[in-house]
């Protein structure tokens, strides 16, 4: 065993999000000793969350600004699309951004907490439409794990026996939350359209579990959730993993390079103290990088040795490669019988209550859409609570433009169109040999070009958003795009998956099923760099019961052949 | 004065620009508003007299990636003279005055948040400082010319009489008012959105969220699904 300072440990763990988290909570819960490395600074979501603080509190009513790029008040620390000192570059023509995070528990402080499974279709993609890549696992194989991983992080959702996102088991899920009035009148308008509406699956306790306790209806989860009801690691996985007293967490620690001894396993890492510069070298018997997709396979091409020279476990080529994001665009528009309604507290969970799912396999299937992968409708609107943009569109001045902002409210309503992408040779990151951090990292270089699958896709998207709104006796007021137009940056939906991908064959993956690499049997990979493929299900569901299955797996090994 | 001058910005592109500012990007639920770059400036027509001042952007210091969100505070100084502070606050009781529903926007510190904002040490809002600090110029000047004396010594009529000028979007399509409507439109939306973002603007909108409420969420209440009802039986067939 490792020690150090004075704590004595066998695996290391490189981030501590949501595939750090999760591997955290289960090694330690069977006894393994477990160091954890978290490149940001120290988080207490208890302290630091600003529940229920309003936005005439904070500098410029709240606005995003190039400090804050989601808000003044979310629970991003020292990230964003930007990190001080830690640059990113892009290839010529590519237009790509990377949301990171520098504090304990990572992005899972902010995210969604949307959190749809997978089916059994998205496991198989190449074979089902012949493109892409299939997994190495299936649906039958990872049902189960999704059940456990959403009964342990509280999930609350319904089973309603819909297509694309399957059934949970029975008694998984906490019950759902009664839709709001935009969601009703979406769902009896989709409905004439032959598009059904679902429970939202989120990571958002409507029953307490433990301390966590259940959500009080207000306060955006973006913010962090001090009451433990949004999930985030900081208020679950890593207090329950150091109450095993199995656990040390080390902050500020940004770790550079993962070692190899001479017989071709993982010696440790070393990683920069961001507190003084300096370079520590740890050892470790297992090494668990979980630093997030490009932050993993960024570590893995910067640790070359003589028997790696492209990057440690990169024999395949694929470190890097098969990059994927999940598509964006969103469409905009009010409802003018909406104006004037009656009023009353629509925070509830603070996202979606009800969601459309992606609802024309039969036209993928047969032919008659012009692409292969579906996506889903996240959708708002509402009483929220009033921002700077509350008077955009308002004409003229006096009572009369008060007035139109007070009728206004609560009938704007947009949809948000999160859709699959297949991968592509054109999508990928590497290191730029030219551009160091401010640690002396090497940094990546993104390449990024969307298909005509994910263009097709955001068109068909915006067609039937404009539709949905139409058929809610709506007005469309985005502008009519094309695909192209309309499609977000790649990275900007924050589900970057796929760098180092699982497999069944060492040539063309980098780990086995159970997020090991084949090159170095004691390095494995625990986060969203293992996806074969991404589905439009927001990844973290699926990065946490994939981390729950290897992690499991992994112990059992340690258990079995280490003493 | 030529009156012949064709701008070459149509009232197409006058529209375009205008529809421009209110584009957001949903993210995660979040509606993030785009801080782009710098819109195209728009040439100044001769048969305006938008004054054009350059200003050194206001830089630093900034709140930073990770200021203590939950104890607020703004590190900047506010930076508008008594004058433009005057010309706000009383453009803020014409924009936002005090009815039934609530208070003037001056009355629950408005111009306090403009000034924030202009004086704010960040692109977008640093491009706004331009546009508002000369808007309040051409104010000065446009009264001037028509009144001979400022904004603020002309009687309500007048003053309303030049507003009534740039007040509308559809004015953008002038290009002796174009610079003016920008101006206003950006104006308008810091003003009311100032307003109803204060605790008094929260309370006149009848925002009624931020409050805990235990157990299951209660969805609409009865008034507003009957509201709704009759909303869904008027649906496009």
């Amino acid at each position: 065993m490792a020690s150090f300072d004075g704590f004595e440990y066998e695996v290391v763990v490189v981030g501590s999000g949501a595939g750090g988290g999760m591997a955290a909570h289960i090694l330690t819960e069977a006894g393994a000793k477990v160091l954890m490395l978290e490149a940001g600074r120290d988080y207490d979501p208890y302290e630091e969350t600003p529940m229920f603080n309003t936005n005439d509190e904070a500098p410029l009513r709240g606005v995003s600004t190039s400090d804050k790029n989601f808000g003044y008040y979310d629970a991003t620390v020292d990230g964003g699309w930007q990190v001080p000192g830690e640059p990113y570059t892009t290839a010529e023509g590519t237009e790509f951004l990377w949301w990171r995070a520098r504090m304990l528990g990572g992005r899972t402080n902010h995210f969604g907490r949307i959190t749809p499974r997978f089916n059994a279709r998205d496991f198989k993609p190449f074979s089902q439409d012949g493109m892409g890549t299939d997994w190495p696992l299936d649906y039958e194989e990872v049902g189960p794990w999704y059940d456990q991983c959403e009964k342990l992080i509280g999930v609350s959702g319904a089973n309603v026996g819909n297509e694309d996102i399957p059934d949970s088991a029975e008694g998984v899920l906490q019950p759902p939350a009664a839709p709001r009035v935009y969601e009703i009148l979406c769902e009896v308008a989709a409905k004439k359209l032959g598009i059904p509406l679902i429970p939202m699956r989120r990571a958002v306790l409507t029953r307490a579990i433990d301390e966590r306790e259940a959500c009080f209806n207000a306060t955006e989860c973006g913010r962090g959730c001090s009451i433990g009801a949004a999930f985030q690691t900081t208020t679950s996985l890593l207090p329950w993993a150091n109450k095993t007293g199995n656990l040390k967490i080390v902050t500020d620690a940004m770790v550079k390079e993962v070692h190899l001894n001479d017989e071709g396993m993982a010696s440790g890492v070393t990683f920069v103290n961001r507190k003084n510069k300096e370079d520590v070298r740890v050892d470790a018997s297992v090494v668990i990088l979980a630093a997030s997709a490009c932050e993993t396979a960024r570590l893995m091409l910067n640790s070359k040795s003589e028997m790696f020279p492209t990057g440690i476990a990169n024999s395949s080529g694929q470190v890097g490669r098969n990059l994927m994001d999940s598509t964006g665009s969103d469409i905009s528009g009010y409802i003018p019988a909406l104006r004037g309604r009656p009023k009353y507290n629509e925070d509830g969970l603070a996202g979606n209550h009800i969601f459309i799912p992606w609802w024309d396999y039969e036209g993928q299937d047969n032919g008659t859409l012009k692409f292969k992968r579906g996506y889903h409708f996240e959708f708002g609107g509402g009483f929220g609570a009033p921002g700077m943009g509350i008077a955009d569109g308002v004409d003229g001045y006096g009572k009369s433009a008060k007035e139109a902002v007070r009728f206004n409210y609560g009938s704007n309503f947009y949809m948000a169109l999160r859709g699959e992408m297949v991968e592509n040779e054109n999508c990928y990151c590497e290191i730029d040999d030219k551009v160091k951090d401010k640690w002396g990292i090497p940094v990546l270089k993104f390449h990024w070009k969307w298909s005509q699958q994910e263009i097709d896709q955001a068109e068909h998207g915006m067609e039937w958003g404009g539709k949905i709104i139409e058929a809610m006796g709506g007005v469309v007021t985005s502008p009519k795009r094309t695909g192209e137009e309309a499609i977000l940056a790649g990275g900007q939906i924050i589900h970057e998956v796929g760098t180092t991908r699982m497999g069944d064959d060492p040539k063309t993956s980098v780990t086995n099923k159970w997020g090991q690499t084949w090159d170095v049997k004691n390095l494995y990979v625990m986060d969203g760099s293992v996806f074969v493929s991404n589905p439009h299900k927001n990844c973290t569901l699926t990065i946490l019961t994939l981390a729950m299955k290897n992690a499991t797996y992994l112990a059992q090994q340690l258990n079995g052949d280490v003493s | 004065m030529s009156n012949n001058y064709q701008s070459k910005i149509s009232r197409r592109d006058g529209i375009k620009w205008l529809g421009s500012l209110a584009s957001v990007v949903v993210i995660g639920g979040v509606t993030v508003a785009c801080d782009g770059p710098a819109p195209e400036a728009i040439p100044v027509d001769p048969s305006s007299h938008w004054p054009d001042l350059k200003f050194e952007p206001i830089t630093g210091p900034k709140y930073g990636q990770d200021p203590k969100v939950a104890e607020p505070t703004r590190p900047w100084s506010l930076t508008f003279t008594s004058a433009q502070r005057n010309l706000v606050a009383q453009l803020c009781d014409i924009l936002c005055p005090a009815d039934e529903g609530g208070p003037s926007a001056n009355d629950v510190g408005v111009p306090e948040v403009v000034d924030e904002w202009i004086s704010a040490p960040y692109s977008s809002q640093q491009q706004d400082r331009v546009l508002i600090l000369n808007g309040l110029q051409w104010l000065d000047d446009e009264a001037n010319r028509r009144f001979g004396r400022a904004f603020l010594a002309a009687s309500n009529d007048e003053q309303i009489a030049i507003l009534d000028d740039i007040a509308f979007k559809a004015q953008a399509s002038k290009p002796e008012f174009i610079h003016a409507v920008q101006f206003f439109d950006k104006l308008r939306t810091l003003v009311l959105g100032g307003y109803f973002t204060s605790p008094e603007g929260v309370e006149d909108i009848g925002y009624m969220g931020n409050v805990p409420i235990m157990g299951d969420y209660p969805g609409p209440t009865e008034e507003a699904m009957a509201h709704l009802e009759e909303v869904i039986t008027n649906l496009p067939a």
